[in-house]
């Protein structure tokens, strides 16, 4: 078998719907649902199949029809895959949204919600029966031409005789065959339109990393959410097409009880599943050694950390602290990608243990040059391009930037975006030429790539994306906030454990310094209100200190990168708020003690 | 089980897997005075339910805000 580094690009001629037709015939094909008390429900392909083509019979007598977006809000379950592979049988475009939190915030999901119904255009909405009485309000608002209903509705009443794969529509390659949110958000939804050809594309390149030798068959554990492009498109889509087992515990039930996955890994001997660093920073803080009675992880061959910033020091903890129960390190292997390419970019080796640079920090935060050095910096190597795909480092004229220089990221390769939907704009500001602008900044060193930070601005928090405009639009109208001037932004700080949420709010002119002191607890609070999330730290600022382009726009990143290195400041002259500068400097230094002590 | 006993097993969650150090009282909000993000949200649920042993669903979780509401739900669950 050659080497999948340095093989062509794979072939990418079919479509999803071929996976779907040909699996089932391995005996161990199929999905495995682990509940919260840890009891499974097995569904072998071939069942898959037979109930998807259920849901396309019903779903073409509704009317359903080749092209059209169909929303699919599940919990992880069966449910999922009727709707999901239903939609795709009947010619029609999934688009999986994210189904309610438990406990709360329900205003800002049906928002979202409704947002996300609207640009996608969805003319329909498959949800399960408790999904669907939450979303009454967000289907009442963004009016789906074909409603909202349950898969049981569209199967109708005895279960339905399926159509067979002859009387499908089968899709062309270059037909869309998902639509996945980068982020949710309402203010700038960015729907991220995938082809048939880019989906398959990312499954052979993934399928190419795992491959089954005489008497061993690879198979997955995933918790990832199935809206999510690694849980979807990294899990489900390469078992389909492998026709191996998978088995899938509801993100919930991970988050509730983390020793859930280490045990099914075990349990199920398999050999692959990725996360992002939270989790497994979560199996480190919540994991006993008496839920780890009896797990056997040897068997874990790529445990692939991806999705957010890979912090070593939870890597290297995590490889410490579960190697008494047979993890290997060699298994960690630290993986980028982002939904605009399908999913994965590059990987790193997975036979070796994940390793590093150490890093000059001055020499790349002043000129942009990674300069290996004793005690610096330390920077996790993401590794080298997937078969099929390029990199390049570009500088801000877009120029070619030789190895250790900092620049920003450009990508090609078989399985990216064909833009994002209904937005020709911002499709055209992220490819051009066939490249597509990562926003991601970093550099390469031995021909492996490595993150130094953001150019786009996202926030990314245990491995989901964020707007930031939705964080800022949680403490605008707060009293004492300037209206427009808050920035929101995310980084992972040396030594911790994962990202960090900053919030940089000026005050209000007319704010007696009493109020700016009160204004970090509200914007906290108003914060986790609005978007569920728990800020690290709040910096309060002098009206006009956040700098702006020359069009008024926020620098989000900008702003991050001066407070880091300590040269926020107001604007002179100086405003009765003289304090904030050094508000934000103590913040700093604050959170630099924070942090160190985190390591 | 009375409401006492019921706060009482919440305020032992929020200690023992939320971080919460101060008092904890039925009017206080989930989320703005027990700072809950979403994902403490998700182990207050499922610690609750371990420790109940009971089952919320999502029709009874759209109404809880407070601690309070927490409480009336579990008792309710309960069969008290």
């Amino acid at each position: 078998m050659a080497d999948p580094l340095i093989s062509g690009p794979p072939i990418s001629s079919g479509t999803l719907i071929d996976y779907l037709e040909q699996a089932g015939r391995q005996p161990d094909g199929g999905v495995r649902f682990v509940d919260r008390s840890e009891q499974t429900t097995w569904y072998s392909f071939a069942q898959v199949r037979e109930r998807a083509l259920g849901v396309c019979a019903g779903l073409r007598s509704l009317g359903v029809t080749r092209g059209d977006r169909v929303a699919v809000v599940f919990p992880t379950g069966i449910g999922f895959f009727d709707a999901f592979f239903g939609t795709l049988l009947a010619g029609a475009v999934p688009v999986p949204l994210y189904p309610p939190v438990r406990l709360g915030r329900m205003e800002e999901y049906l928002g979202r919600t409704t947002r996300m119904l609207e640009v996608t255009g969805a003319r329909l909405v498959l949800a399960d029966s408790r999904v669907r009485r939450i979303l009454g309000k967000a289907v009442a608002a963004a009016r789906p031409a074909l409603g909202c209903r349950t898969v049981e509705e569209i199967r109708g009443p005895e279960g339905g005789a399926g159509d067979s794969f002859d009387e499908i529509t089968r899709p062309d390659p270059s037909d869309l065959g998902l639509v996945q949110f980068s982020s949710g958000t309402t203010v700038d939804p960015k729907p991220v339109a995938l082809s048939h050809r880019a989906l398959v594309a990312q499954t052979e390149i993934i399928k190419s990393f795992w491959r089954d030798e005489p008497g061993f068959r690879h198979s997955g554990v995933s918790w990832l959410p199935l809206y999510h492009d690694m849980g979807l498109i990294g899990c489900v889509l390469p078992s389909l097409a492998r026709d191996s087992a998978l088995t899938l515990i509801g993100p919930e039930v991970f988050v509730a009880r983390p020793a859930i996955w280490l045990r099914s890994l075990s349990r199920w001997k398999a050999s692959v599943s990725p996360a992002p660093n939270f989790a497994y920073s979560l199996c480190l803080n919540r994991v006993s050694d008496a839920d780890m009675a009896g797990v056997d992880l040897s068997g874990w061959r790529h445990a692939l950390t991806g999705a957010e910033a890979v912090a070593p020091s939870v890597a290297r903890a995590f490889c410490d602290r579960f190697a008494r129960w047979g993890f290997r390190p060699e298994a960690l292997a630290p993986v980028y990608g982002l939904s605009e390419a399908a999913l994965a970019v590059t990987f790193s080796d997975l036979s070796d243990p994940f390793h590093s640079v150490q890093v000059d920090r001055e020499d790349l935060a002043r000129d942009g040059v990674a300069r290996e050095t004793d005690d610096g910096r330390e920077i996790v190597s993401v590794g080298r391009p997937v078969p099929g795909f390029r990199l390049e480092i570009r500088d801000r004229d877009g120029q070619i930037l030789p190895p250790d220089r900092v620049g920003r990221l450009w990508i090609e390769g078989p399985s990216l975006m064909d833009g994002y939907l209904g937005a020709p704009e911002a499709t055209a500001c992220a490819l051009r030429d066939g490249w597509l602008d990562t926003g991601d900044l970093g550099f390469l060193h031995g021909g492996e790539l490595y993150l130094t930070g953001r150019a786009k601005d996202v926030v990314i928090l245990r491995g989901r994306n964020y707007a930031p405009d939705e964080i800022e639009r949680a403490v605008e109208g707060l009293p004492g906030v300037r209206a427009g001037c808050v920035a929101a932004a995310s980084w992972l700080p040396e030594n911790a454990d994962g990202e960090r949420l900053v919030l940089f709010v000026e005050a209000a002119r007319h704010a007696t310094p009493l109020q700016a002191q009160a204004l970090p607890a509200a914007c906290r609070r108003a914060v986790l209100a609005g978007a569920g999330l728990d800020a690290d730290e709040v910096v309060v600022l002098a009206p006009g200190t956040l700098p702006r382009t020359s069009s008024g726009k926020l620098r989000r990143q900008e702003t991050l990168r001066l407070w880091l290195a300590g040269e926020l400041v107001p604007p002179a002259p100086v405003t009765p708020l003289r304090l904030a500068g050094t508000m934000a400097r103590s913040g700093l230094a604050y959170a630099r003690l924070r942090w160190s002590r985190n390591g | 089980m009375s409401d006492a006993i019921i706060l009482e097993g919440i305020a032992l969650v929020a200690q023992e897997h939320l971080g919460w150090e101060g008092p904890v009282t039925s009017e206080m909000r989930l989320v703005e005075d027990l700072r809950l993000d979403s994902v403490r949200l998700l182990t207050l649920a499922a610690q609750v339910e371990n420790r109940f042993r009971v089952f919320l669903d999502e029709a009874d979780e759209l109404a809880i805000e407070t601690v309070g509401d927490l409480v009336a739900i579990v008792r309710r669950k309960l069969g008290g």
